[in-house]
């Protein structure tokens, strides 16, 4: 169907809808739906269906989707259940089942940055001079802290045990970094107690009573953190951060506006914008506080095509003088403009027109933009054909729009596995003769195809390009063979970084890029994924992709955003964090352990007979961790799924029909 | 919602932390400061770090009613969050960070001082810097060295080149960076022109022992000071061996002793010779012509040195090259010779020299026994190896009548370190290549923290102490030409 030209492609879902609705198969039906990204669709397959405990399925599938869904009255009459329904949609006990999993697994004990970088495993030179501290080091150090103990509730630098906290040890190691470093160290408290609202908000609380700016703005940012993915009716975030958003300092006005962004992505909520939107058209703000709030506006109405937002958005790239125009912050803005298009193809084509009146600095850079989020996921062929045209030209005048468009055309060409190879192909063309600024772009889009899914061929890319001549093309391959092999604690990766650790020992920028990849590599102890397809690669969360795309938009000018004072920005990788397991939980909801196999995912499509949808399977018992192209199946008889895919929390039912033999 | 206007008590449940309180009252016509007192008896949490979100919303310390937006109603769900916990306040002294250091700081956080930038074929002149640099004693004395005044044996281009060699020291240490030895290698080629040679218009590549021994000899005579009473001959005392020699003629059974003192041990390589003690002992030994008195005539006199006296820093150099008359050049030897990172020499020393390393040797392999965990009834079994080891090495003579005697007349009181004849390897000179004056020589050092840096000229790569005996030849791979070890001593 994804290669069906518009509009049947869509005629043939709406049938695909029709037809498992007919058929009561409404888990698939939600799915479709949710593809089509059309709520009334939604709404319609929880009231053609009546189960509670499938409804209850259905919460996690939206859970999982990070859509923001309302439950009313029509769709749940009871009061009780539909509270329950609710928190199931809120992610409210993800927290829980991520940490159960990290209990099965033995993962608990939290890991302090020495224990990934390895560095007993190189020749000397890795922990050559440890007496003095180094602020990017330690810097890097928080980063790879935050990464590695994301969810887990405890770790080595922030957290300390109840009984000894005297606000020494936890305060010592924010003390640690250097004034904005300091900033990221408090919001890295937010990243370990993910998802965590009530005892990541009691632990943030210290830091709001900080008479430091930055540490405020962590405060403010690890507040964002804790609550991404996840609502709550007392809506803490909103409560907390609003008042600062009109603060004087900028560094706290831009964690509370980050902050707000992170927490209510998608949420389409209509009293941020009203809090937000002036600050876009506020002469005196500075140009890195409008920045934020595009994106922030972006990440909350991430394909919305709002009006109102992307008006706000335009004016405030109208009024950016010559010079702001320069500024590599300037991304940003059309950005957040782009975001509000993530996916929606033609619906971009007005703004589309009005961008074409910019400025002739920003102009194409913007068109490109623009063009590369409406059609993210959608695997158009003639848009990445209209990209790479773009790519093979020439340029003189240092224009930057070749960057964004060869990230448009991973963004767009990541929708299914055969036009992604096409795009590692191509791109692998780009840098035999593109020019230096495509260069350093495609290590980034290979991150993007290939994210938490290290296949062998980009890994081998990626390791030749992060030793290249040029240093921004090195940086960016080392950014991404962390984003490759994110929460896959892929060996290979590990290596490779340890090894470029040791290479780059005496390259500051370089070794942090090194360790920041070291982190990502061992996200969540290898628990999470970044990947933002989830059910068997058909739904892609929009959330989680605008996360990841505002990240690399930072990287293509590493070294005054990442490097330089708004380090910050990996924090918008969070929104793309889940965990990549397969929980199954009973009838209550509490988990509940059974054999499944796990194995290679295979297409079965047009297969005759019975075919089997895994191949070298092994069999194990829940949970368990699904890695890329992994699909996992039943072992047992005993017990129904009440999702065909088994992914994520699945809601089990005890088979009538079963017997002991 | 009307509900203020039906009355002024609700019950509302708040959440703190993982806790729930169910029914708390709340009376709206109140101040909300009366509730947050409420709220302190639950919670111990003082008022004015109580943060109450309801719904989207913070409540103020404004009356209840008019609250912004808020409205309470029969079983509101507020959430508090703040802690009782100390607030975080800044260290009184923040860290210092490695970025706000000055250059010359860094360099020590670094652990490791600066390379040097190859002049043009200079790798052997780097070379030998950076192991002479590794000495500090050395680099102490040239500190001592008067600024402007010279001696008056001592001639200027001499004095030129000492001043130049402290003054580099002095720059490694300060820097991170490379450091280009221009003013030294301009001194050099004043004082000792041969490295001064050209071919083709750029220099020639020098042999880095050449260097180091005219080098060495310098500075033995520059820092000399004057005044014999503190450290009459710092270079010499640091690095010159005295070798005792027996010259003795098999012919005319006639037998002298001699005396001299070399800066640097030969380690000689012949087909025999796979170790390092093997050259050593292979190189105390040779055959030398000259005319016997008794007999008339030249004849065959063989010469058998032992060392008399030990240095702080022992030199040894592999005789690797060797002139060979076909091709007209110094040919290499590529034989691989093995090296141990401790060396012990005692079995090349006189007996003189024996008994003075006795005591001190006992002293040191107790230590390291009990160093190593054997407790002390094994203690005497070691002692007992090294009575039995004494009885062959000396003869008759007991343990406890050595030590009387080391005592007695061996240290002058005044010197505390006891030297014991364990050597352990500082620094590696090695070369690559086929010959003498090409190829590349490359400097590995031991840096204070035990860690070994290879210097090639201006890049200081860190490596593993396993990987420095691996240079030991063989192949074509960095093979060691100058060896530098320090003396292990012992303090009594």
């Amino acid at each position: 169907m994804l290669y069906l030209p518009g509009p049947d492609d869509m005629l043939v879902l709406d049938i695909a809808y029709m037809i498992y609705l007919k058929f009561e198969e409404f888990p698939s039906a939600l799915r479709i739906a949710l593809f089509l990204d059309n709520m009334q669709y939604v709404k319609q397959v929880f009231t053609s269906c009546d189960g509670l405990l499938r409804k209850k399925q259905f919460c996690y599938i939206l859970a999982r989707h990070g859509v923001t869904f309302e439950l009313d009255d029509e769709i749940v009459t009871d009061d009780d259940d539909r509270e329950a329904l609710q928190e199931i949609i809120n992610n409210t006990k993800l927290s829980e089942g991520y940490l159960t999993l990290a209990r099965d697994i033995e993962v608990m004990e939290p890991k302090s940055p020495e224990d990934i970088y390895k560095a007993h495993l190189l020749d000397g030179r890795a922990s050559a001079g440890a007496n003095v501290d180094s602020a990017r080091q330690n810097l890097a150090a928080t980063f790879v802290n935050a990464f590695v103990n994301a969810g887990f509730g405890q770790d080595k630098l922030m957290t300390v045990p109840s009984e000894t906290s005297s606000g020494g040890t936890t305060g010592s190691w924010l003390f640690k970094n250097k004034e904005h470093g300091k900033a990221s160290a408090a919001a890295s408290l937010g990243m370990i107690l993910l998802w965590d609202v009530d005892s990541g908000l009691a632990q943030i609380d210290k830091y709001f009573h900080s008479n430091d700016n930055h540490v405020i703005a962590g405060a403010l940012l690890g507040v964002g953190i804790v609550n991404c993915g996840i609502k709550n009716e007392c809506d803490p975030a909103m409560a907390l951060l609003a008042d600062y958003i009109s603060k004087e300092d900028s560094t706290t006005r831009i964690g509370a506006i980050m902050g707000l962004g992170l927490a209510y992505a998608g949420s389409q909520n209509e009293q941020i914008r009203g809090n937000l939107s002036p600050i876009l058209g506020d002469g005196k703000a500075p140009l890195d506080v409008i920045a934020f709030t595009a994106i922030s506006l972006g990440l909350i109405y991430v394909g919305s095509c709002n009006e109102e937002v992307a008006q706000a958005i335009i004016f405030a790239l109208m009024d950016r003088s010559d010079s702001e125009l320069g500024d590599p912050l300037t991304r940003l803005l059309p950005l957040g403009l782009g975001l509000l298009y993530l996916g929606k193809q033609e619906s971009v084509e007005a703004t589309a027109e009005v961008s074409k009146t910019f400025n002739e600095k920003i102009r194409k850079y913007c068109d490109m933009t623009l063009l590369s989020c409406a059609y993210a996921g959608t695997g158009n062929v003639l848009k990445v054909q209209h990209l790479l045209g773009h790519c093979a030209q020439h340029l003189e005048k240092g224009e930057t729009h070749q960057g964004p468009a060869v990230l448009g055309i991973a963004m767009v060409a990541m929708a299914e596995e055969l036009g992604l190879e096409m795009a590692i192909r191509s791109l692998e063309h780009l840098l035999q003769y593109g020019e230096q600024n495509i260069r350093r772009a495609v290590p980034l889009a290979l991150g993007l195809l290939c994210i938490s899914n290290p296949k062998v061929n980009v890994m081998d890319t990626l390791s030749r390009l992060s030793h290249d001549s040029d240093s921004d093309v090195a940086m960016a391959a080392t950014i991404s063979l962390g984003l490759i092999g994110a929460g896959t604690n892929n060996a290979r990766i590990a290596g490779m970084l340890r090894n470029l650790s040791s290479y780059y020992y005496k390259e500051a920028s370089l070794l942090f890029c090194v360790r920041i990849a070291q982190g990502l590599v061992h996200l969540g102890k290898g628990l999470l994924t970044l990947a933002p397809y989830h059910s068997e690669r058909l739904l892609l969360s929009p959330t989680a992709l605008a996360g990841i795309i505002t990240l690399l938009h930072a990287c293509l000018d590493m070294k005054s955003i990442i490097l330089g004072k708004y380090h910050y920005v990996l924090y918008f990788l969070v929104l793309a964090m889940q965990p990549r397991m397969l929980m199954t939980v009973d009838e209550n909801l509490k988990p509940l352990s059974v054999p499944v196999r796990v194995g290679q995912a295979v297409d079965v499509v047009g297969q005759a007979g019975r075919p089997k949808s895994i191949t070298g399977f092994q069999t194990h018992s829940t949970p368990v961790l699904l890695a890329a192209g992994d699909r996992a199946e039943l072992a047992t008889e005993k017990y129904i799924p009440l999702s065909p895919i088994l992914e994520g929390f699945v809601i089990l039912k005890e088979n009538p029909e079963y017997r002991e033999d | 919602m009307l509900t203020i206007a039906m009355g002024n008590l609700f019950a509302v449940s708040v959440k703190w932390q993982k806790e729930m309180f169910p029914s708390v009252e709340i009376d709206t016509s109140q101040p909300p400061l009366v509730f947050k007192c409420q709220l302190y008896d639950l919670t111990g949490v003082p008022p004015e770090r109580q943060k109450i979100m309801v719904k989207g919303g913070l409540l103020k310390n404004m009356s209840l009613s008019v609250t912004n937006n808020i409205f309470f109603g029969q079983g509101q769900k507020l959430m508090m969050m703040g802690t009782a916990d100390e607030i975080v306040k800044a260290p009184e002294k923040g860290p210092v960070f490695m970025e706000d250091l000055p250059e010359e700081e860094q360099a020590a956080a670094v652990g490791h001082s600066a390379g040097l930038f190859n002049l043009g074929n200079t790798c052997y002149m780097n070379s030998t810097l950076q192991c002479l640099h590794s000495v500090p004693e050395l680099k102490s004395a040239l500190l001592k060295y008067p600024h402007s005044e010279r001696s008056n044996d001592l001639d200027q281009s001499s004095h030129l080149l000492t001043c130049a060699t402290r003054d580099l020291f002095n720059e490694l240490d300060r820097n991170v960076k490379p450091v280009a030895p221009m003013q030294f290698w301009m001194v050099l080629r004043k004082k000792y022109p041969q490295f001064g040679q050209l071919h083709n218009n750029t220099f020639m590549q020098q042999d880095a022992e050449e260097c180091w021994t005219q080098l060495m000899y310098t500075l033995s005579q520059s820092l000399k000071s004057p005044d014999s009473r503190e450290n009459p001959e710092t270079v010499k005392e640091l690095f010159s061996t005295d070798l005792i020699s027996r010259v003795h003629c098999a012919e005319s059974g006639e037998e002298s002793t001699e005396t001299e003192s070399v800066y640097s041990l030969k380690c000689h390589i012949s087909h025999e010779v796979n170790h390092l003690h093997e050259g050593l002992k292979h190189g105390l030994k040779s055959e030398l012509e000259k005319v016997s008195p008794s007999l008339g005539r030249s004849a065959i006199y063989l010469k058998e040195s032992r060392i008399n006296d030990l240095p702080r820093y022992l030199t040894i150099q592999f005789v690797r090259f060797f002139w060979k008359r076909e091709s007209n050049q110094k040919a290499k030897i590529l034989r691989k010779v093995d090296y141990p990172l401790e060396l012990d020499i005692y079995d090349l020393c006189s007996d003189d020299l024996r008994k003075k390393l006795e005591s001190p040797r006992r002293i040191l392999r107790d230590e390291e026994g009990k160093k190593l965990g054997l407790k002390s009834s094994d203690k005497s079994t070691v002692s007992k190896d090294n009575d039995v080891k004494m009885l062959d090495t000396e003869g008759s003579s007991g343990s406890g009548e050595s030590s009387t005697a080391t005592s007695k007349e061996g240290i002058p009181s005044d010197k505390q370190e006891h030297l014991t004849g364990i050597y352990d390897l500082i620094a590696v000179l090695t070369h690559k290549g086929r010959s003498a004056d090409s190829g590349h020589y490359v400097a590995w050092v031991k840096q204070e923290s035990g860690k070994w840096i290879e210097y090639d000229d201006d890049n200081p790569i860190p490596q593993r102490e396993e990987d420095i005996t691996k240079l030991s030849g063989g192949g074509d791979w960095h093979m060691a030409y100058i060896c530098m070890y320090k003396a292990r001593t012992l303090s009594m």
